[in-house]
């Protein structure tokens, strides 16, 4: 089986705030398992595609669920007319033909779940499918990307101990207000005094985390409030409507945050 | 109904009680011609909605009623008050009402306790049926015992006390009352029947008027978002109305707000709350460090103060330019007048502010030069003194009238400027400073003697501090049980060899918990989050099951196979969920023995740690309706195991709780063991399916009778066995390194959990119970 489908054409955009790439690089060189860890919205996937993209292989991803079982990853036998046939799930497809896996979020998975990657993730580099009577060896392109957020972990739902000391980190924040006001202008279109604008606002939104909000607006959450101005609709209205509404339901704290906002308009 | 008809209610009577309540008072009433009449007519409508049980207990509250003399007219007011209360589809509220008139009756006599029956339905229109009406039967009947003669007079005036429409205003209001009187019953009376003006003012609610509390969250959540800093805000009580509006007060880190604003509403006072907060948050983030005093005159500090709001105020609006439209509204001075100091300043400030401010004065030009000039050193704070110091000796040498007693900042929203002052040895530490006018500052205006008592801090209403206490029999406590304890070398349980005391609690402060709370603001919030997931009744996935909603995919295929391959399928293909229910009763017992004083690298004590833990957790716990108790022990000797209950499993936990929580103290040893039975034996009373102890100890057991600190550590692990015998978790959070081999020893690995960093623990002790809780 062939894995173009997964190859990504075209360079996605991405900005580099720290020596993340490199880093993931000498990961991929050396075939280590890589964790990405970052508020939500600050531009983990977006990093994932652009690294395939620039080592040229397929990436296929995979959003962990509560309901996820290992199946869903390894793959199961499935009902034809013909019999009973072997599909190979996402994980193994990546294992067989050689690929980035990337699976994100990844402690909403069951912690059973996730002990499925650990023999890929250490010098064994093996998929055992017990249903299937069969050991996968890794192909030499094959890489495990996750991600998580430590923002909403809680004791409750963390990485199994085993599972965190496998993989390499790269941390990502909350790029520094210049560079987030150029991504905002690269990717929604806006001019630089409204990127700065944004910027403001978002950094208003963010010092209300823990204090109300469980995370600031993401950088993906101004790109949109940008490119709400840019369809045409007045500031105000697309800050409320792109980043106030969606990220509380709490009134005081929508109010703190839509007086904050005004705070930061000329 | 009248009295010739048979009574037809006698058929309610249980027959099986010989002499049950119901029956005595019927009799009770058969002897009372003139009553007779409206007791049954009471009896007759409350048998409409009460079944026999809760009549028998009503009959009950009646006879208390009589057993204390209350006299007909009480007696008719409690059925008046049962028969056309709010509360007549519930007996609760009725049988509260009873006991509290009873008391009442007994304190301040049956005048009183009718007065307060009869104001009852009025009360219950304001607080309807609920707490709030239990609370104000408290506050009637700590009046009965500390004014008797005062009853009648609240209960006379109830509708118009009750006015602002809540209960803590009207418990605040009668606080009030007996602190403005301090014993004097005159003062007293002129009080309660609102013949004192501070008792009308205190009743009379400005109609939509926003107070502090009201605003507070959105405030504090606002201020936060613009500075990044959550500040710490506080109110002040509102003054009286004759004297211009005080204005907001910085103290060390505090904010200090008015409760309200007086003739601000709504939308308009909500603006004003949140400029003030907004500057004097901007004082504390973009300000540095206080001014020396040194030989500065009144005129000069206010000039100081009024070019450092304007730098200030500069400085945040290059940051967030839409601040400007916050402040403008507030800046209405007027470049005509009187030329006096007050004005000139107003003018001055305006000058500053305003740009497009146009004012010809040569005093308020020439301030304006002067700041434009110092422009690129804005980041400077010594401008404020250099040109507030030039200012003034202008100002001084024009001759105007400058009054430092009268003096208040304009416009309304900036602070009085003292907070940024260092007033050297005379002023208390930060901190502190809110709880002590400050004499040594000469702008400051004193609060009028009379404000005392609305001035009040809330936790003077709750605990009285420097009253005593019931003095226990033996100064060592009273005994509450004997437990036995393992001896080790002979390998026997000794009977009866430790003696626990209940030791009653000091109550402390209950404010150094809530300002400890408040600070840890971001862990709060992460706990609430916690919380939230295991609130709602969790559900969980149930795989290969008969029935359900959802065929188990994994299931059907291997009955598939199983089915091709010639062999039984399993018939249970489907999936289903379920939500668990919580039922869990969990103690905390507390170490609060000497080695608990040391200090960590940040100042506080472990004490301090293990509150802020056990008080983050308790409000967690509280909120979930999670039943628990918290428990501090420490030790003196096996006969003197003593036993604090900051809260017991049937309390709720309030303020009360958190001062008793404050007054612990550091002292003695640790006989773990002894505490960890006397735990059980508490938490086993409880009905929950799960009951938990966590222990919080620094370190491992010891005390001063037994020098083999191992016999303490296998007396304690046996205790933890048999609290798992009885099917009671037990579970050791050690702080600290030294303890860890005896603590894993005592509840096993599984069941220990070690804080390296003693900070940590207050997050650390809500994770684990959570994750506990889940279990």
């Amino acid at each position: 089986m062939n894995l173009d489908v997964f190859r990504i054409a075209a360079e996605p955009y991405y900005q580099p705030l720290g020596n993340e790439i490199a880093t993931f690089q000498a990961a991929y060189a050396e075939r280590l398992p890589v964790m990405l860890k970052g508020p939500t919205g600050c531009g983990k996937t977006r990093f994932v595609e652009h690294m395939a993209w620039r080592l040229g292989k397929p990436l296929i991803t995979v959003a962990a669920h509560e309901d996820m079982t290992a199946a869903d990853l390894a793959g199961r036998y499935l009902l034809e007319p013909s019999g009973t046939v072997w599909h190979d799930g996402p994980l193994t497809l990546a294992v067989r033909h050689g690929g980035i896996c990337y699976l994100d979020e990844i402690v909403e998975a069951r912690q059973d779940t996730t002990v499925v990657i650990h023999p890929l993730t250490d010098a064994r580099r093996i998929l055992p499918l017990e249903k299937h009577n069969e050991i996968v060896p890794a192909h030499p392109d094959f890489q495990l990307t996750i991600s998580y957020n430590p923002g909403y972990q809680s004791a409750v739902k963390d990485l199994k101990e085993s599972t965190k000391q496998r993989f390499v980190a790269i941390d990502f924040g909350y790029p520094p207000p210049s560079t987030e006001a150029s991504i905002i202008v690269r990717e929604s279109g806006t001019d630089d005094a409204l990127a700065s604008i944004l910027v403001a606002i978002g950094e208003r939104s963010r010092n209300l985390q823990g204090h109300g909000l469980d995370e600031g607006a993401s950088t993906r959450m101004l790109i949109h409030a940008g490119r709400m101005v840019r369809a045409g609709l007045p500031l105000e209205m697309a800050v409320q409507s792109s980043i106030v509404l969606p990220i509380t339901d709490n009134p005081d704290i929508r109010a703190a945050l839509s007086d904050a906002i005004q705070a930061c308009l000329p | 109904m009248n009295a010739t008809e048979p009574p037809l209610t006698l058929h309610l009577v249980p027959p099986d009680q010989e002499d049950s309540a119901t029956r005595r008072l019927h009799r009770l009433m058969r002897a009372r011609e003139t009553l007779r009449p409206m007791f049954l007519a009471a009896w007759d409508a409350l048998s409409h909605h009460f079944d026999a049980s809760e009549l028998e207990a009503w009959a009950c509250a009646v006879l208390t009623l009589a057993h204390v003399n209350a006299g007909p007219a009480c007696l008719i007011a409690y059925w008046e008050a049962s028969r056309y209360g709010d509360g007549r589809r519930e007996i609760a509220p009725l049988l509260v009402a009873g006991q509290a008139a009873a008391d009442i009756c007994r304190h301040a006599g049956a005048q009183s306790a009718t007065a307060a029956l009869q104001a009852l339905p009025g009360a219950g229109r304001v607080l309807g049926n609920g707490p709030a009406l239990a609370r104000w039967w408290r506050v009637m009947d700590a009046l009965a015992r500390q004014a008797p003669e005062s009853v009648t007079s609240v209960a006379a005036n109830i509708g118009e006390i009750l006015t602002p429409g809540t209960i803590d205003a009207f418990e605040n209001f009668v606080a009030a009352g007996l602190k403005f009187a301090s014993g004097n019953k005159a003062r007293r009376l002129a009080f309660f029947t609102l013949q004192d003006e501070l008792a009308r003012r205190m009743i009379a609610r400005d109609l939509g008027s926003v107070t502090f509390p009201e605003t507070e969250l959105e405030l504090k959540a606002f201020v936060t978002a613009l500075w990044g800093r959550s500040p710490l805000l506080r109110s002040f009580p509102a003054d009286n109305s004759q004297t211009p509006q005080r204005r907001t007060s910085i103290a060390g880190p505090l904010i200090r707000l008015p409760e309200t604003y007086r003739g601000v509403r709504g939308k308009a006072a909500r603006a004003l709350f949140r400029a003030a907060a907004t500057h004097a948050q901007a004082h504390l983030v973009l300000g540095q460090g206080l001014f020396p005093v040194g030989t500065l005159k009144p005129l000069q500090i206010a000039l100081v103060n009024l070019i450092e709001d304007a730098r200030i105020e500069t400085l945040a609006m290059q940051q967030l330019p839409g601040l400007r439209r916050l402040w403008a509204p507030y800046h209405v001075a007027t470049p005509s007048g009187v030329v006096a100091a007050p004005t000139l300043l107003a003018r001055l400030a305006r000058a500053l502010f305003d740009p497009t401010y146009a004012d010809n004065d040569s005093f308020v030009a020439k301030g304006r030069e002067m700041f434009a000039a110092s422009a690129p050193r804005i980041d400077d704070p010594a401008i404020s003194r250099e040109i507030g110091m030039l200012l003034g000796n202008d100002l001084g040498q024009m001759r105007v009238q400058f009054n430092a007693k009268t003096y208040v900042v304009e416009p309304v929203y900036r602070d009085d400027g003292l907070g940024l002052w260092d007033f050297g040895e005379d002023a208390p530490p930060s901190g502190e400073v809110m709880e002590l006018p400050v004499d040594a500052v000469r702008v400051e205006r004193q609060e009028a003697p009379n404000d005392d008592g609305t001035s009040r801090e809330p936790d003077e209403q709750g605990q009285p501090r420097g009253r005593g206490r019931p003095v226990a029999p033996d100064d060592r406590g009273v005994v509450i049980a004997k437990y036995p304890e393992w001896d080790r070398e002979h390998r026997i349980e000794r009977a009866e060899w430790t003696v626990v005391r209940e030791v009653p609690a000091r109550a402390g402060d209950p404010r150094r918990i809530e300002d400890a709370l408040d600070q840890a603001d971001v862990l709060r919030n992460r706990i609430g989050r916690l919380m939230r997931g295991v609130r709602i009744g969790r559900t969980i996935r149930l795989n290969r099951q008969h029935d359900g909603h959802d065929l188990d995919l994994d299931a059907v295929l291997d009955a598939g196979i199983a089915l091709r391959t010639g062999r039984e399928p399993d018939p249970r293909v489907f999936r289903s969920s379920t939500s668990m229910h919580r039922d869990l009763a969990a103690l905390l017992l507390i170490d609060i023995s000497e080695s608990t004083r040391d200090r960590l690298a940040s100042g506080a004590t472990i004490l301090d740690v293990e509150r802020l833990a056990v008080s983050v957790l308790a409000e967690a716990m509280d909120r979930l309706g999670d039943p628990f108790s918290l428990l501090a022990f420490a030790s003196n000797g096996r006969e003197d195991v003593k036993m604090t209950t900051v809260k017991s499993f049937d309390e709720a936990y309030d303020r009360t709780c958190r001062a008793r929580l404050a007054g612990l103290k550091s002292g003695l040893s640790t006989r773990l063991g002894t505490a960890l039975r006397h735990a059980g034996h508490v938490i086993g009373r409880e009905t929950s399916a799960r009951k938990l102890v966590i222990v919080l100890t620094d370190g491992e057991p010891s005390d001063i009778d037994v020098s083999d600190p191992l016999d303490l550590v296998e007396d304690a692990r046996r205790a933890a066995v048999g609290l798992h015998a009885a099917g009671i978790d037990a579970y050791g959070v050690v702080l600290g390194h030294p303890g860890i081999q005896a603590t894993s020893r005592i509840f096993g690995r599984g069941n220990t959990m070690m804080v390296h960093r003693i900070e940590d623990l207050p997050g650390r002790l809500s994770e684990l119970y959570f994750r506990l809780a889940r279990r």
